[in-house]
């Protein structure tokens, strides 16, 4: 589950996370199978973020949805 | 059908809250009409004193003082009060119980019980046999019965680590120095053995349960312990969809045929991402009433047991999301209720 506010809730651990905005935009893109490098021009463009903090901070967060399961790859 | 008539105990809530009072509230939402007896073994149990408690409350001798003090005590309440259905709710009181079936039916009352070995082979003590038996992950657990083996177990299994009374109670202990003292606290409390439990670190879980003595189950509930009291206790929990945990659960009853309640307590090893066998309780735990308010009545089913003879239809799955917080408030009594109870064992 995940709402619009970026609150999300795993029924399979029981665990409930707060995305930022940006975090939740990512993860919709994620839903609508957007590929990486496009995530990260969505970012760049729409959250005004110099690209190699964006493109860093884009590795942890998607290591972050790995290791909680929400993505395999 | 006349209303049931039941006596169950348990009724302390507070920092080490006992599952009757969750039972009473159970009980009167699928039995409106029920009759309520409690059995209490201190006159501050709070139940005693909650809005729609218990019809009628009397004092026990603690189960041990024996079979002969129970029963003698059991027989001026069902003079007073009769009764149709006994709910033991305490460890200490199901030990004291599991073999003298014939005793509690002769006096026409029902209840469902583990046989003596299989409440055995559940026990701490036996814990890691039973869970090898069933493909599931244990921590390395021993018991023990003095000091000399507590410090020679302690080196192989490395500190921290969890000592636990057999039927009740744990401390975690940091360091060589901590070990007497917990040791024997705990085996002064609860007797011999004690356990000796490697830690494991991660999040705790918990199943509530109804087996139906063929190996199979009548209900299951899942939650994952999202607010832990300094004890350990579950002061928040929320319902999870696990079908990994439903199967290791399904593993266990099938192995044990267990009749009757259970909870079974685990923790996730994150790194290995593998659910750990920490405990099995042999009766309803404290949060049994929050199933029942998400659709699965564990307590009513159990009622329905025994007024029917049969276990009825599964019980609905507890969808996930479903959370309970633990709510104290103050409840109201007056020093003449205690005086009623006092003197006499409470």
């Amino acid at each position: 589950m995940l709402n619009d506010r970026g609150f999300a809730f795993d029924p399979t651990s029981g665990e409930t996370f707060q995305l930022s905005t940006t975090g939740l935009r990512i993860v919709r893109l994620l839903q609508q199978d957007t590929g990486h490098e496009k995530i990260l021009e969505h970012v760049i463009e729409e959250f005004e973020v110099e690209p190699n903090t964006a493109s860093r901070d884009l590795a942890d967060f998607l290591l972050s949805v790995k290791q909680v399961g929400w993505i395999s790859e | 059908m006349n209303p049931p008539r039941l006596i169950l105990s348990g009724l302390h809530r507070g920092e080490n809250p006992q599952p009757g009072a969750g039972l009473i509230k159970s009980i009167r939402a699928q039995f409106p009409g029920a009759f309520i007896i409690g059995l209490v073994y201190d006159a501050m149990e709070s139940g005693i004193y909650m809005v729609d408690g218990p019809d009628q409350v009397y004092a026990m001798p603690y189960p041990t003082s024996g079979a002969q003090a129970y029963f003698r005590r059991l027989d001026e309440i069902l003079a007073l009060s009769p009764a149709d259905i006994l709910i033991p709710t305490l460890d200490a009181e199901i030990e004291l119980l599991v073999h003298l079936e014939e005793e509690i039916t002769r006096r026409g009352l029902r209840c469902v019980l583990p046989d003596k070995l299989t409440l055995q082979r559940r026990s701490k003590a036996n814990l890691t046999e039973l869970a090898n038996l069933c493909d599931v992950a244990v921590p390395d657990t021993q018991p023990i019965y003095d000091l000399s083996g507590a410090y020679a177990v302690s080196r192989g299994l490395e500190f921290p680590l969890m000592v636990k009374g057999q039927y009740y109670d744990a401390k975690k202990v940091q360091h060589e120095g901590e070990l007497a003292a917990a040791v024997s606290r705990l085996a002064a409390e609860w007797g011999a053995p004690v356990i000796l439990q490697k830690c494991v670190d991660g999040p705790e879980f918990n199943a509530l349960g109804l087996g139906d003595g063929k190996g199979g189950l009548v209900g299951l509930c899942c939650i994952r312990k999202t607010i832990l009291s300094d004890k350990g206790k579950g002061l928040g929990g929320i319902t999870i969809n696990d079908p990994r945990l439903t199967d290791l659960c399904e593993r266990l009853v099938r192995e044990l045929k267990w009749n009757g309640p259970f909870e079974v307590e685990l923790i996730l090893d994150e790194k290995r991402g593998e659910y750990f066998l920490i405990e099995i309780n042999p009766r309803f735990p404290a949060w049994v009433d929050f199933p029942s308010q998400c659709g699965a009545n564990f307590a009513g089913a159990l009622v329905r047991r025994l007024l029917d003879g049969v276990w009825p239809a599964s019980l609905p799955t507890c969808p996930a999301g479903h959370f309970y917080l633990r709510h104290q408030i103050e409840v109201h009594g007056h020093v003449n209720q205690i005086a009623e109870l006092a003197g006499t064992y409470a």
